[in-house]
């Protein structure tokens, strides 16, 4: 079960050489991006909290979480990546195990995944092929299998393309919601996936165990929801400094992560009473939705909203990238096997807004989400995210642009790549948009 | 009051200086390497031409995409910014304006104040932009300016599915193998252009004041299409290519005069 394929199905043969050299420049380039966002963001608030050095410092892909991780590996946990969020973290950190997400936010990786897979497909998809192709990222070499949920098109064969490395773990999760066997059906995947993480880890995932879990879930999602209300006010911290926090927790340690974000939350608490905002009050406040955007490369967008001439503040977002990772608790009744193992599901399926769903009232959840988030945070435009080859996203863009057109809200439909060369062009748009926005609340 | 608008754009960069409220003159020069050069030399001909220096100007206002490499700016606005105020001040019943340029298309809806309230721009691709009837008319070896003339003589339609410059240059050679007179090919780029363009002015909700402005607002073979595709007639001022600098000019105008308050 360990060993890798004998024959690859899908990925072409690349000698040690080439991964080396390719590897060395790629990450090279990756921690200057790193740096460079780090730095702008510093820049963008000269009075940025005390507590966001620490997010800094876990988000250097290649820094000190994968060096804990590595001596946590070297003691004999397991480590299990995961390329979508309905993967049931607190499965896996009932065994014992470190739960982590792969995806890759590289640019440079793209490239190398066209070697497999045409240009139309997803760069999301595209850039963590090429990832793996040249062991770029830690998380991903470190896992030790790969929970591969098919939700897209992308995601499903990308599990499929990896399997020429990893163990991989299909979760098969249904396209409509509300039936009964639906849920029936997923609950069934979560409890073979429990077993499926047992046997391979060795441990027992305990009812006590479970609890644990569950309840650190619930802790970290209590300060994340703490953070997410700091940023219903007048803005006390930067949309960019907020999303690195939110997305930090895809690889970090969940409950120093979840100290670190109540200490977070304390100063931010401190600066409101001062009044001390990180820009005028009057700033538009932005919500993106959209594909997800991995750190670091995708930090395009944030940063020409929040750099822009006139200037956009981001208050929220909807993205599994994002608030989605911590949004829901697990709501459990009964501290039953059972019944945790039925709220995991619960949690995982019901409150997914992912555009995979759809249902008699096409996929009511995100639309809902969308529209609560615009009132109780609001929000005054919405910036649609889609990079080429997402289909899902592209396809309810419509539907969503219907939605926010009846509460009046403006929403620009911003496609992009994994590159760099159109930011120039981005900028143009997002600052038209953004003069758009101030030009309405002057009026 | 005297104000001035710059268009730095790909091609060209045009400057309009506006006297209290009316156009008084224009100019332009290609942006070539030097974008800053090329703009200080579109205002410099457009002052000369009003009798004005630059000390007599109040506000410099940059648009376009190399507005941050503007002399002289006391602001910028952006380009959909620029085209809704422009084609509000030239056609006041105007509430889509559809500007295509040599690189980029956009339409944008605005209000009776000239104020954006939507826009679109093409996506990431010259194949509804100037520069693919460029391309087209090299295939042809027709001149540019001529091939609008011949797409009006066409008598009938072939039509071509243009996704991207490229893929449409190897449509047209197929229509050139399959001996398709120089005319119906002509139409069939501009058909294809125009195809793209009122998609993009549909998402946006057809309205029926259109207004297009950009050096392609100038090509009869693309407005003959266009208004088929709209089934509708836009109206076009008489200097389609200086709506941009113009639209900062306007700009510039009320930002000095908001100034003065």
């Amino acid at each position: 079960m360990m060993n890798e394929p004998v024959e690859k199905r899908y990925m072409p043969e690349v000698s040690r050489k080439e991964i080396d050299e390719l590897k060395t420049t790629m990450k090279a380039a990756s921690q200057k991006v790193m740096a460079e966002n780090i730095e702008r963001m510093k820049k963008a608030d000269p009075k940025r909290p005390e507590a966001m050095k620490y997010f800094d410092e876990i988000s250097n892909l290649f820094g000190k979480r994968q060096e804990e991780i590595a001596a946590e590996k070297a003691k004999g946990k397991k480590v299990i990546g995961y390329m979508c969020l309905f993967a049931p973290t607190e499965l896996i950190l009932a065994a014992d195990a470190i739960p982590v997400r792969v995806n890759s936010g590289w640019y440079d990786t793209s490239k190398l995944g066209d070697r497999v897979v045409p240009v139309e497909v997803c760069p999301v998809i595209r850039s963590t092929i090429g990832a793996k192709m040249i062991e770029l990222s830690p998380f991903m070499e470190q896992s030790d299998a790969l929970i591969s949920v098919l939700t897209c098109d992308g995601m499903t064969k990308l599990g499929e393309i990896l399997s020429d490395y990893k163990t991989i773990w299909g979760m098969n999760v249904p396209r409509i919601k509300d039936s009964t066997q639906s849920l029936r059906f997923w609950n069934d995947e979560i409890k073979q996936m429990k077993n499926q993480i047992e046997t391979f880890t060795g441990n027992k995932i305990t009812r006590n165990k479970l609890k644990e879990a569950i309840e650190l879930s619930h802790r970290a999602t209590k300060a994340f929801r703490r953070l997410q209300e700091l940023r219903k006010g007048s803005p006390v911290i930067m949309g960019r400094d907020a999303m690195l926090v939110n997305q930090t927790f895809l690889w970090d340690d969940k409950l120093r992560w979840t100290q670190k974000t109540e200490a977070l939350c304390d100063e931010l608490e401190k600066r409101a009473q001062r009044k001390d905002w990180v820009c005028s009050p009057d700033t538009p406040r932005v919500m993106i939705t959209g594909t997800p955007m991995f750190w670091p490369d995708n930090w395009k967008l944030p940063t020409l909203v929040e750099e822009s001439n006139p200037q956009g503040i981001i208050v929220a977002d909807e993205q599994c990238s994002g608030e989605r990772i911590l949004n829901d608790p697990v709501g459990v009744d009964e501290w039953s096997m059972d019944d945790m193992l039925n709220a995991i599901g619960e949690r995982y399926l019901m409150a997914s807004t992912c555009p995979c769903f759809t249902s008699k009232d096409g996929n009511e959840d995100r639309i809902n989400w969308l529209l609560n988030k615009v009132k109780d945070w609001k929000v005054q435009g919405v910036v649609y995210y889609v990079v080429r080859g997402c289909m899902l996203y592209a396809m309810e863009y419509t539907r969503v642009k219907k939605a926010l057109d009846k509460i009046n809200v403006p929403v620009y439909y911003l496609d992009t790549e994994y590159t760099r060369e159109d930011v120039g062009q981005m900028k143009t748009r997002v600052e038209a948009f953004l003069e758009m926005l101030t030009a309405r609340v002057d009026m | 009051m005297i104000t001035v608008g710059m268009d730095l754009g790909t091609q060209r960069v045009k400057a309009v200086v506006l006297k209290d409220g009316a156009v008084a003159s224009r100019g332009q020069a290609l942006s070539s390497f030097d974008p800053t050069k090329a703009a200080e030399q579109a205002v410099e001909e457009a002052l000369k031409a009003a009798g004005l220096k630059l000390s007599d100007v109040s506000y410099f206002a940059a648009t376009g995409s190399a507005m941050d490499m503007a002399p002289y700016a006391n602001g910028t606005v952006s380009m959909m910014g620029a085209d809704a105020k422009a084609g509000v001040y030239l056609f006041p019943k105007a509430r889509t304006i559809v500007d295509v340029g040599a690189e980029e298309a956009r339409a944008v809806k605005c209000n009776e104040k000239g104020i954006m309230v939507d826009f679109v721009v093409n996506e990431r691709c010259a194949a509804g932009a100037g520069a693919f009837i460029e391309a087209m008319a090299r295939a042809l070896e027709v001149k540019l300016e001529d091939l609008g003339q011949l797409a009006l003589k066409a008598e009938r339609a072939s039509p071509i599915n243009a996704s991207c410059v490229i893929f449409g240059e190897s449509d047209v050679v197929s229509l050139i193998h399959r001996q398709e007179s120089k005319p119906e090919i002509a139409r069939a780029v501009f058909d294809a252009m125009a195809d793209r363009i009122s998609s993009m002015v549909h998402r946006l909700g057809v309205n029926p004041d259109v207004v297009l402005v950009g050096g392609v607002a100038k090509d009869v073979g693309f407005i003959d299409s266009l208004n088929r595709k709209l089934g509708l007639t836009v109206s076009i001022p008489q200097y389609p290519d200086y709506a941009g600098a113009l639209g900062a000019a306007l700009t510039a105008a009320s930002r000095a005069k908001g100034a003065q308050k």
